[in-house]
């Protein structure tokens, strides 16, 4: 029988889904894996609140509908986690101790919700929407609830305010100047968002930060160090994304923030690339490492990526929207062109 | 109060508490009001580490099948259930071993091979019961507790269950079973993120009054109990051997006598002798204990001694797959052995009916003195449900000899021709009682008689008890009978009657006009109650578990129309799911 190659993905976001189709495009006879912690196939992420909303089905969230991965002959395993990596077998060891063999790696893990240091010792009172998972969670909590209290503000964070809003819902959001890390928001851009969210039904905090959250008969008390104290139902926290990479360390490969990648997306050992969100790229113009946020970026670096793990040479490049609105600021989504942020 | 149905699969090696775990289960649901119906099957080999799958369909409504696919699978054993997870739903829930002792190679876990639709939630069974019990023992309790909080199950209540099921046992083994069931559920509370719909919160029944959690064959033995049985000869034999053991406990306190003899053979010899003596007298068997007893059949029948086979179905032929349910001996009880040879046949369609049947045959075998064999199956032997206590028979059913009077002892002919073929039976040591009893054909007396119109009118005598022995059957069971037409008629016998039965109710759903017809007699059968059936039907299907459509067969000599078969030799129960697909395709 003759040897084919095994190729393994390791998340199952637009990075990871679009490297994958295209190594079957390249490769008829290679063995593709992907493998996802998360127990659902490929989503859109952004249209979460959409979901929380009611607004759309669980069917109209899904990308790929699980007969595509079968119709490409792509195995997909999902939630199930790789613990972590041996580079010099090739072999990947899963949560549930199982071995897995490849022959080249691509890391689309993604990313997960940051949790600042001064928060984990609240976090059994903090929700996220960062997954499916997360939303299933405190979707119907969401429905029964009355009063939020939102900190942070990332993307996500001022897209769920306004879902909230429109659902009638009392909401204080505390705004962190670093909640869209590792951007910084300026005073300039900060004052221009407090002022654009002056349209809606929400108690806006600056400059101040969160000294207690506690739970009491159901209800959670959130208390700033400026003294203003809120009772609600809710406490969800939006301050921005971490790489999802904790199963990279110890493998050989190297790591910053995120797995660093050269401008081909590839790692510093040989069989191993990364991509997506999860992934800091070398930018040979600047001579650093620099992130990239959005589906878009997402989607054309799991294609390269691909590519190059086959044997092309293709250096990435910025697509799509290179500036998201937050709130009537323009921020860049990419950090190694030469743009400014515009307010 | 919403509909709930939902079917949980345990899938382990033996010796894992596979069965054990799907028992409490079972026990549990049952008090908590819901309707149950579980399966459990297992190797066929006494010794060895096989594959054991203990199937639970848990119900608000009543249940007429086990259901083919799993809402729930839970893997103690990853190499067997890798392969059982072709039997979960393709969006079913996964509870597997997220640690186990030993890492796997690849493909060898279970999750490695969950379909995508599937939701898997990793539990450290083996290490949770270690650290409740202090080895991988508690592993199934583990689970059950990782199934309890997942599906949000009333913890308390499920841990008194435990504490019933190993109530006899040191309370060490009480202590270690109820911790482990608590570890799996505490650390699967804390640590799993639900994103599954299963749910039983607000779906427990109003509670009901108590119920009996049984299955086929111990309702079979306290049938028979009931209903004055005071004599059993048998030889082991899968799927029946449990009725021989609780018969072993149990007869001899009603004062009845078990006898275990070296073959089939020898069992219904004596069964036949004991029957000869007066005495209510049966055996249990499956399809090659069957066999070796047909020669002895025919001496029932033409001696004219009551005498009741249970035969527990297999697949076969020979050894077959003593652990897999079939129904390929319907051409063996309803004709097998020698000559032109009548014998009543009764099929009980589920659980509750396997004690109806037993108590009939006894009272039909002893009121028209002849054989009457019962055709269970692997499934209905083992399946078991939560019944209302079953009703004592009336006295009626207890006492059915018809013995002769003063008149008839004066000149005795024990095989008097009548006008429904029973003649009245003296037991031996009736004064002026005393006959020839043979397996020669005979005459009034039972002396050997060879003549043509003696055998004509003998023969015509032992089928003259069919013409009364329908109207003690009960009424064969037809669905959506206040119909006059339907597009398409199932009928079914044994086993497959519950499957049937359900795919109407969910045929009907789909806008198929449909109904079923099932008879527990199918020797003599309900012919004329059939072809009326048949008659409101554009088309009939006719499923069963044998390859040859053996009652297909039977019954396309009665409606001289073609019918559409439905045949699975899986092994398996009928599943309405395989019918319903049918009819769309018919």
């Amino acid at each position: 029988m003759p040897f084919n190659d095994h190729y393994v993905i390791i998340g199952n976001g637009p990075a990871g889904n679009h490297a994958a189709r295209t190594l079957r495009k390249k490769d008829k006879d290679a063995k593709i894996t992907i493998i996802s912690d998360e127990r659902v196939p490929y989503y859109y992420k952004p249209k979460l609140t959409n979901f929380i909303a009611d607004e759309i089905a669980k069917e109209d969230l899904m990308v790929n509908f699980l007969n595509s991965y079968k119709a490409k002959d792509i195995r997909i395993r999902l939630g199930q986690e790789v613990e972590r990596i041996d580079s010099e077998s090739k072999t990947l060891f899963l949560q549930h101790m199982e071995k897995i063999n490849y022959s080249k790696l691509i890391i689309a893990s993604g990313s997960r919700a940051r949790v600042l240091p001064a928060m984990s010792r609240y976090a059994n009172h903090l929700k996220f929407v960062t997954s499916y998972t997360d939303v299933m969670a405190v979707k119907e909590e969401i429905r029964k609830a009355k009063d939020f209290f939102i900190f942070g503000g990332d993307l996500v964070g001022f897209k769920f305010l306004r879902l909230l809003n429109s659902m009638g819902k009392t909401v204080t959001i505390l705004i962190y100047p670093n909640a869209f890390w590792p951007y910084n928001l300026t005073d300039n851009m900060l004052a221009q968002i407090t002022e654009s969210l002056s349209k809606f039904k929400v108690d806006v905090i600056v400059k101040d930060d969160i000294s207690i959250i506690d739970d009491k008969n159901g209800l959670y008390r959130v208390k700033t160090q400026k003294g203003i104290e809120k009772n609600v139902d809710m406490v969800f926290s939006f301050n921005g994304l971490i790489p999802n990479i904790d199963f990279a360390k110890g493998s050989g490969v190297d790591i910053d923030h995120g797995i660093l990648v050269n401008e081909y997306l590839k790692t510093n050992v040989d069989s191993i690339y990364a991509c997506g969100s999860c992934a800091q790229i070398y930018n040979p113009s600047i001579k650093s490492y620099t992130t990239s946020i959005g589906w878009p970026n997402a989607v054309v670096q799991g294609e390269v990526a691909a590519f190059n793990l086959l044997g092309d040479h293709k250096i990435i490049e910025s697509v799509g929207r290179k500036y998201f609105d937050l709130e009537g600021v323009k921020i860049k989504t990419i950090w190694w062109e030469d743009i400014d942020d515009e307010v | 109060m919403k509909e709930f149905n939902i079917i949980i699969e345990i899938c382990g090696s033996a010796g894992e508490g596979t069965i054990s775990a799907g028992e409490i289960l079972s026990r549990f649901m049952s008090g908590q009001g819901f309707e149950i119906m579980s399966f459990d099957s297992y190797p066929a080999e006494i010794r060895g580490f096989g594959k054991c799958v203990a199937h639970t369909r848990i119900s608000t409504n009543r249940i007429y099948s086990p259901g083919k696919l799993a809402d729930v699978l839970i893997a103690l054993n990853d190499k067997h259930s890798i392969s059982q997870l072709s039997a979960l739903k393709e969006n079913g829930l996964l509870i597997y071993d997220s640690q186990p002792p030993r890492p796997h190679k690849e493909d060898k876990s279970v999750v490695g091979w969950a379909k995508p639709g599937m939701i898997s939630y990793g539990i450290p069974l083996n290490m949770l019961a270690h650290k409740a019990a202090g080895n991988a023992r508690g592993m199934n309790m583990v689970a059950l507790g990782a199934v309890a909080a997942l599906l949000h199950v009333d913890q308390h209540g499920f841990t008194d269950s435990i504490k019933v099921r190993y109530g006899k046992k040191k309370q060490i083994v009480i202590d270690s079973n109820v911790n482990s069931f608590l570890e799996g559920y505490n650390w699967t509370e804390k640590n799993i993120k639900k994103i599954d719909p299963h749910s039983f919160k607000g779906m427990t029944p109003s509670k009901q009054k108590e119920k009996l959690i049984i299955n086929g064959n111990q309702l079979v033995a306290q049938a028979a109990l009931v209903a004055n049985l005071s004599f059993y000869a048998g030889y082991p034999i899968t799927p029946a051997t449990k009725i021989m053991e609780i018969l072993s406990r149990e007869l001899p306190k009603h004062g009845g006598v078990l006898l275990q003899t070296e073959d089939e053979i020898s069992a219904i010899g004596a069964v036949i002798g004991a029957g000869f003596g007066g005495k209510r007298a049966m055996t249990a068997t499956s399809g090659p204990g069957f066999a070796l007893m047909t020669e002895f059949t025919g001496l029932s029948v033409m001696a004219e001694v009551p005498a009741v086979i249970i035969d527990s179905q297999r697949a076969g032929p020979s050894t077959g797959m003593p652990t897999k349910t079939e129904q390929s001996d319907f051409n063996s009880a309803v004709s097998g052995g020698t000559g032109d040879c009548p014998r009543i046949v009764l099929a009980p369609t589920d659980t509750k009916s396997c004690y109806e049947a037993t108590i009939l045959a006894l009272y039909l075998a002893e009121k028209y003195q002849t054989l009457v064999v019962v055709l269970l199956d692997f499934f209905l032997s083992n399946s078991i449900r939560n019944i209302n206590i079953p009703e004592k028979p009336s006295s009626k059913y207890l006492d059915a000899n018809i013995a002769p009077d003063k008149n008839d002892l004066k000149d005795y002919q024990r095989y008097k021709i009548t006008k429904n073929g029973v003649s009245p039976r003296a037991i031996p040591g009736t004064p002026g009682g005393m006959f020839f009893s043979t397996g020669l054909e005979h005459d009034v007396y039972g002396r050997p008689n060879y003549s043509e119109a003696g055998h004509l009118e003998m023969t015509q005598k032992r089928f003259a008890k069919f013409n009364t022995v329908l109207s003690e059957a009960p009424a064969p069971e037809i669905s959506a009978i206040d119909r006059d037409e339907f597009d398409i008629g199932i009928i079914s016998w044994g086993s497959s009657a519950g499957a049937a039965h359900e795919t109407v109710m969910s045929a009907q759903k789909e806008g198929i006009n449909a109904s079923s017809f099932s008879s527990m007699m199918v020797s003599p059968f309900p012919e004329k109650a059939l072809i009326e059936f048949a008659d409101k039907c554009k088309k009939i299907l006719i499923p069963e578990l044998n390859f040859s459509g053996q009652f297909a067969s039977f019954a396309t000599q009665i409606l001289k129309r073609p019918v559409e078969r439905l045949n699975f030799i899986t092994g398996r129960p009928m599943a309405s799911e395989d019918i319903l697909q049918k009819m769309r395709d018919m």
